[in-house]
């Protein structure tokens, strides 16, 4: 499943990066998102990802790598946890793009994102539409906690 | 498999509102079990605790009084596509009923827990939602009453609180004019989309329109902006409006693409059974 999701911020580039650089706090704004920590600076990180559609919840204890880094410009991540009490197993690959935009900055996320096992038994759709909350969720946190410190 | 879980038994809608309330997310109401069962089995929900609510009385009844038809909310789908006041009154939900999943479901499975368990392809919230029905939900301290438009929230919620029971369905008695119908279709075990209508119609014309769509999205909605295209106009008008009903009822109906179909696919069958469901309705 991929999401693509743009947001205008009202904060110079360079504060935006140095934001987005802050990986653990970065990934802090994913809603659901508890324990997020640095396990080698710029490289590996830690979280532990919590989503509930109704009664369904799931516990994904995530491992975050950065496998691209383009300064000002790009970061390409890889995040993939695993449910053993469910069984169930997701990955998501993500791509975060900056561009001016109006004296702005425009953030642009692509996320690929797969779950695997017994929790695609709730059916793609309702995955997918969670997914893309999650998501949006997330880009307006981003946007918030940036434009809150500006 | 199915983990160990510890079976409560209230006798009361006080006492199972309590045990709601003191075991919070580790407990579960269990009635017919055919959705939660399946679900525990999977290993997709774990509860230490299922409140069996079978034992309540007085909740597995559907009458009719007071220009009101009242269904218990532990009636089996069985129990209704056999009750005789739904044939005479509900037609249109009696063949609902009659056409829920399978056999085995029908006997086992109520209406109260398709309804709480709201998992997105069910039936019946798509025309209660558009019969205006109320449901009534309880606890220890209390109950009140909740239309059904506002009883779904999302996929698997509603607006059900922790500790409330849904005891009673509740439907205005149809009057002399009154006509519904609910059509649903679908290529897999559950339907892809489900459209109800529900109207009156005599020598005026058309009033009280009310459409809602189902299980092409997370839950049932009412369609208000569909209703207006078809509200006040006479028969033939309205048949004219239909098709832009249905591509506004298809719009609204947050159709997800999965294997039940595509977005497209399925707002387009929106019209196409909004259209139907209109003729059978109309006569």
């Amino acid at each position: 499943m991929q999401f693509k999701k743009e947001v205008e911020i009202r904060a110079p580039r360079e504060q935006v990066w140095n934001f987005i650089w802050d990986v653990d706090r970065f990934i802090a704004c994913v809603p659901g998102c508890k324990e997020a920590k640095t396990i080698e600076a710029g490289k590996k990180y830690a979280a532990t990802m919590v989503e509930k559609v109704g009664p369904f919840k799931v516990e994904f204890p995530t491992s975050i790598e950065v496998l691209e880094r383009d300064e000002l410009n790009h970061i390409k991540a890889q995040a993939s946890g695993a449910d053993n009490k469910i069984g169930s197993r997701m990955k998501i690959d993500l791509d975060v793009h900056l561009r001016d935009q109006n004296g702005n900055t425009v953030v642009g996320f692509v996320a690929n994102v797969d779950i695997l096992g017994k929790l695609a038994a709730l059916g793609h759709g309702i995955i997918k539409r969670k997914a893309d909350q999650v998501l949006d969720e997330f880009a307006q946190a981003v946007k918030q906690r940036l434009e809150g410190n500006s | 498999m199915l983990r160990r879980f510890r079976l409560e038994e209230p006798e009361t809608i006080a006492e199972a509102s309590e045990l709601l309330s003191r075991f919070g997310e580790s407990a579960k109401v269990y009635a017919g079990g055919t959705e939660l069962l399946l679900a525990m089995k999977e290993g997709l929900v774990q509860y230490e605790r299922l409140i069996n609510i079978k034992k309540l009385q007085n909740l597995r009844e559907a009458k009719a009084d007071d220009g009101m038809i009242s269904i218990g909310a532990l009636c089996t789908h069985h129990e209704l596509e056999t009750s005789p006041v739904l044939r005479h009154k509900l037609p249109a939900l009696h063949r609902l009923e009659q056409n829920v999943a399978n056999v085995r479901v029908r006997q086992a499975g109520t209406l109260g827990g398709n309804l709480c368990f709201a998992e997105p392809h069910a039936d019946p919230g798509t025309l209660l939602t558009a019969l205006g029905a109320t449901m009534v939900a309880e606890k220890a301290s209390g109950r009140r009453e909740i239309s059904a438009e506002d009883f779904f929230v999302d996929a698997y919620e509603t607006s059900l609180q922790g500790d409330e029971l849904l005891t009673e369905i509740r439907i205005a008695a149809p009057e002399e004019h009154f006509r519904s119908a609910y059509l649903k279709f679908g290529y897999l075990e559950r339907p892809s989309v489900g459209v109800a209508v529900a109207f009156k119609l005599n020598g005026g014309g058309l009033t009280d329109v009310k459409i809602a769509v189902g299980c092409a999205g997370p839950s049932p909605r009412r369609v208000r902006e569909a209703e207006a295209l078809l509200n006040g106009k006479s028969k033939e008008e309205a048949q004219r409006s239909l098709a832009q009903a249905g591509q506004v009822a298809g719009r609204a109906s947050q159709a997800i693409s999965d294997l039940h179909g595509s977005q497209d696919y399925k707002e387009h069958i929106v019209g196409v059974l909004l259209k139907r469901a209109f003729q059978s309705a109309a006569g």
